[in-house]
């Protein structure tokens, strides 16, 4: 209510703004003429000063006061012909023009406003929303309290060991990672902290496990060494070095070892799932990798064709029933030139499909296209 | 409630603009004095509501209001204060606020100061500024309101740019706009000219000292905008002709011409038509300034701001006042009656020569800064025009110009003996080329570039001074009545000396930083030291630092000279933590005129620091000589002369002043 009686008052007073001079009432214009009449005697009063001080010879002091009477006497001229002209005052339109104008200012304010203000927010200063009843205060609200605590009570162990996961649940990772560490720094590391930590910085830098992740997972397992978060990452961390063995190793035990119900058994069952599907895909070099092969020197190309035939024989050892992985497997090592290699996987072929599976004759007579397998 | 009245205010200030450019025009037309009267109390009223609106926008940010988009964006609970209440105009829609604040403030001065201005010529130019108040005012309302709300309000700000969070921003805005701004004044006593169809006497006497408050106060917004620059930015460069520093620059070469010939306007009420064209173009340019930098066309440290349909109302305004004003300009400019007659060597002449020159280097500016967005514009290609066009072009300008600065005051009105004043001139002239041949020989012998600039320097020094003394009447009359006579001098004199003494050391600076400066790039371990400039610099380790809202690393280093501890340095790397920003805070040390200026990169791969070190000899004076030169227009202004009608204070004539 407050706010309508005080926008009222300004208008009111905008309104007489423009109001004023008819109210006054003032009279009539002076002609120009006398202004610039007041001008030229200034600048021969000032002439005089200057000729008085000797900054300017005499002789040009006499030209330039010539000049000036010249002026006045031009301006005395036109001021005989131009104000007995005069000019009529329309008083109708006049009164017109300055109604116009009073009105215009509610108008146009007021319905500029209308358009373009809030006018039922109040201001929000944030001192005042955090000293607020906070049994109504929203997430972000709650935070911002526990932040100007802490930042006024930065010693608060306890505080700072609240806040932490609510950041990181909420996505604020850096913010998450200071808080852990915080904590750590106050009431000492415990395995859960420094796993949390490392948590925090897997999702700070996009969920690659970077060395101060590492660092602190280790650190976490020093403190104890069953402690399943620390596990998990550590193994996601051999995952992305490119030791999936490792890895999975790591996650099979974990599954193994962990009750049933728990959070962490299942994370580590769905990450093996995960593992054999990404590990499916990485034996089928995409486009890029495949240019990039191409454009390394022969040694290092040799040793990756290798390396990811390699792979391939090992998928194939532990899921024998693709057809289309052991043709490939065979043309690879034709290509390489490791016949005996080649003979070997054949035969491992033909066992794993059934002897006289017409997959495996299908496959015999690849191979013979290629080269091999004549001596069966 | 205070962010809504603030709201409420700036809509109620519009109102009142549009009032302020229709009725004190139509009273202007019909001859009432009434009408005409309305444009006082109307103008200092809109300053009153501007002023509100702007004082509620500062209370939301200091207050951290974040129910208010605009704080939201650009600010952060855990920033200082003093940069809660600078962050108000370091954004786009807070910057246009104090564009329109000051154009209030100086619309709200002529309708307080402006008394004993015809009635006809006050009115109209309080319409015209009523005008420009309003396009200004519907930009803002329109496409860049800074009152826009938040609901529901988050809890926390998005932090102002950290380049941003400096003292500079107290300073550089502010007094660029007072600058900027200020020219609309003269543009607006010119349209009013041209609608009037005659120059009233007092046209003159009022646009100088606007044009010299205006050019005062840009001076120190582009001194003060360049060294905020070269300390923050972190490569010790002061000058970068960057499209925003020439969209300052061009102005202040077009003002400077202004003021110049508004002096002949005064004295000899010649140079009219020039003179109204001056103050048109001058403000257009201000105008094109505020559309480079606030379209967002540009894309610079600067140009935080990028919203096409603000590129296109701001062009839209662009359009109608410079179109409006060259076009009322072509209609009326033949019925302004030309002034007096002069020799072409005369003060007359010389101001002439020092326009010219000053509108040409301005165009070269103007060129050089469109040139690669008309490229951009047709063909897409980015190119950039940098410093090797401007060393061709405005270079070459403005040495000429440097060289007539001397004899500019020494020549009398109307006709004037350019013997005579060269003669007066000799001494400086021998001092600057000896000064020359030394630096020559003692300091540079290759580039000779060095030698030409110390040279030019000095004659503008001296030449000032030379000046100085010819007034008081050195060596003509006693001692003591040369220090009578020097005392009594006007202030503009004074103004003038100072004006040009101060380019002179500008220009001395910016000769023995370009020629003689020193770097040293390395990579630099704990303990180490090495040599600049006489001085040894030894890096004393890194170490971690927290301030308010940043976290740094900061290097420090010992100065010797000639193996005694002479000061230390620190130079820091800043982490702003809101926004994830990195800055580099560079570290000065200032000995005498000349800097020693230190600044870190990044940590090399064997564990060492990447320091760049630079001498940076008399470096302070191109600072000094702007902050010099804005003086010499405060003096100038002080000229009790340039108030119009003011009472004459009559003194008895001295007789032993009358020698010369």
């Amino acid at each position: 209510m407050l706010f309508w009686v005080l926008i009222a008052l300004l208008t009111l007073i905008a309104s007489l703004a423009v109001m004023w001079p008819f109210l006054r009432n003032e009279g009539h214009a002076a002609p120009g003429a006398e202004h610039d009449l007041a001008v030229y005697r200034d600048q021969l009063s000032e002439l005089d000063r200057d000729a008085r001080r000797g900054l300017i010879p005499e002789e040009d002091a006499a030209e330039a006061r010539a000049e000036i009477g010249r002026r006045i006497l031009r301006l005395k001229q036109a001021g005989i012909s131009g104000t007995s002209a005069g000019v009529a005052t329309k008083g109708k339109l006049v009164a017109a023009i300055a109604m116009t104008g009073v009105l215009a200012v509610p108008a146009v304010s007021w319905g500029f406003y209308a358009l373009l203000g809030t006018p039922g927010l109040p201001a929000l200063p944030l001192a005042a929303r955090l000293t607020a009843d906070p049994a109504n205060a929203s997430i972000d609200e709650l935070i911002a309290r526990m932040e100007a605590h802490l930042s006024a009570n930065p010693d608060d162990a306890r505080g700072w060991e609240t806040l932490a996961p609510v950041y990181a649940r909420l996505g604020r990772y850096a913010d998450a990672a200071a808080a852990y560490r915080r904590t750590i720094e106050l009431s000492g590391p415990t395995a859960e902290g420094q796993a949390r930590l490392g948590e925090a910085l897997v999702g700070e830098s996009g969920g690659i496990v970077t060395a101060d992740a590492e660092a602190a997972f280790e650190h976490a397992l020093g403190l104890d060494p069953a402690n399943p978060r620390a596990r998990f990452f550590l193994a996601m961390a051999r995952a992305q070095e490119g030791k999936p063995q490792e890895a999975g190793a790591i996650w099979q035990k974990m599954a193994a070892e962990l009750p049933d119900g728990s959070a962490w058994k299942s994370a580590a069952n769905q990450a093996l799932a995960g593992l054999s599907v990404r590990e499916g895909e990485s034996a089928e070099p995409s486009e890029d990798e495949l240019a990039a092969v191409e454009r390394m020197d022969p040694e290092a190309r040799q040793d990756m064709i290798e390396g990811m035939v390699a792979c391939l024989d090992a998928r194939l050892r532990e899921n024998p029933d693709d057809v289309e992985g052991w043709r490939r497997l065979l043309r690879s090592y034709v290509v390489l030139g490791m016949t005996n290699e080649a003979e070997e996987a054949l035969a491992r072929a033909r066992d794993a499909l059934g002897p006289d599976s017409p997959d495996a004759s299908a496959l015999a007579d690849f191979a013979v296209e290629l080269g091999i397998g004549k001596g069966k | 409630m205070s962010v809504e009245l603030g709201h409420f205010a700036l809509v109620l200030a519009l109102a009142l603009a549009l009032v302020q450019s229709v009725v004190p025009f139509a009273g202007a037309r019909l001859g009432s004095l009434s009408l005409m009267r309305v444009g006082e109390p109307v103008a200092i009223t809109g300053f009153a509501l501007v002023a509100a609106a702007f004082a509620a926008l500062t209370l939301a940010y200091v207050q951290s209001d974040f129910s208010v988009l605009n704080v939201w964006e650009n600010s952060h609970s855990a920033k200082p204060l003093l940069f809660k209440v600078t962050g108000t105009w370091g954004n786009h829609e807070g910057s246009m606020l104090l564009w329109v604040l000051i154009l209030a403030l100086f619309g709200a001065m002529v309708a307080a100061f402006g008394r004993n201005l015809p009635p006809t010529l006050r009115a109209n130019v309080l319409a015209v500024q009523g005008l420009i108040a309003s396009a200004f005012l519907l930009f803002i309302l329109l496409t860049s309101n800074p009152f826009i709300r938040l609901q529901p309000a988050p809890m926390e700000g998005r932090d102002l740019n950290p380049i941003l969070q400096d003292v500079g921003l107290a300073v550089h805005p502010p007094l660029l706009y007072l600058g900027y701004v200020g020219f609309s004044i003269s543009f607006s006593f010119a349209v009013a000219a041209l609608i009037d169809g005659r120059v009233d006497a007092a046209w003159a006497r009022w646009v100088r000292p606007w044009t010299l408050a205006a050019w005062a106060f840009l001076t120190g917004g582009i001194a003060m905008g360049s060294y905020w620059a070269y300390y923050e930015l972190g490569w010790g460069g002061f000058w970068f002709w960057d499209p925003v520093e020439n969209a300052s620059f061009m102005p202040w070469l077009s003002g400077t011409a202004l003021l110049h010939s508004a002096i002949v306007m005064e004295k000899r009420s010649a140079l009219k038509i020039w003179t109204v064209l001056l103050a048109i173009l001058t403000f257009s340019l201000s105008l094109l300034g505020t559309f480079l930098v606030r379209s967002g066309v540009l894309t610079s440290v600067h140009a935080f701001a990028s919203d096409p349909t603000r590129g296109v109302f701001i062009l839209a305004i662009l359009v109608f006042f410079i179109g409006g004003a060259l076009a009322l300009f072509a209609i009326r400019a033949a019925a302004l009656a030309p002034g007096g007659l002069f020799h072409p060597i005369s003060r007359e002449g010389a101001l002439v020569l020092n326009n010219l020159l000053l509108t040409t280097a301005a165009a070269t500016v103007l060129v050089g800064t469109l040139y690669p967005l008309v490229i951009e514009a047709f063909s897409g290609d980015k190119i950039s025009v940098g410093e090797p066009f401007f060393n061709l072009t405005f270079v070459p300008l403005f040495l000429p110009l440097l060289v007539a600065v001397p004899f500019g005051p020494m020549l009398a009105w109307k006709r004037g003996d350019l013997l005579a004043a060269a003669q007066r001139l000799q001494i400086a002239f021998v001092a600057a080329v000896i000064a020359g041949l030394l630096a020559f020989f003692m300091i540079d012998r290759e580039a000779g570039f060095a030698a030409v600039g110390i040279a030019l320097a000095l004659w503008l020094l001296l030449g000032a001074l030379t000046d100085l003394a010819m007034k008081s009447g050195v060596g003509k009359v006693t001692p003591a009545a040369a220090w009578r006579r020097f005392t009594g001098l006007p202030m503009s004199i004074f103004g003038t000396f100072l004006a040009h003494a101060g380019l002179g050391m500008t220009v001395l600076g910016v000769v023995c930083v370009t020629a003689l400066e020193t770097e040293r790039i390395l990579i630099m371990e704990p303990g180490q030291s090495t040599d600049i400039s006489g001085y040894t610099l030894r890096f004393d380790g890194l170490s971690p630092f927290t301030g308010p809202n940043y976290t740094e690393d900061q290097a420090a280093f010992t100065i010797f000279s000639g193996g005694v501890v002479v000061d230390e340095i620190i130079s820091s790397k800043r982490l702003y933590t809101a926004r994830g920003m990195p800055t580099t805070e560079a570290g000065i040390k200032t000995m005498g005129f000349s800097q020693l200026y230190v600044s870190i990169g990044d940590e090399a791969a064997g564990g060492g620091l990447v320091v760049r070190i630079w001498w940076k000899p008399l470096v302070t004076l191109i600072w000094l000589g702007a902050l010099v030169m804005m003086a010499g227009g405060t003096v100038s202004l002080f000229d009790r002369r340039l108030r119009v009608g003011a009472p004459t204070r009559r003194r008895p004539a001295r007789s032993g002043e009358r020698t010369a």
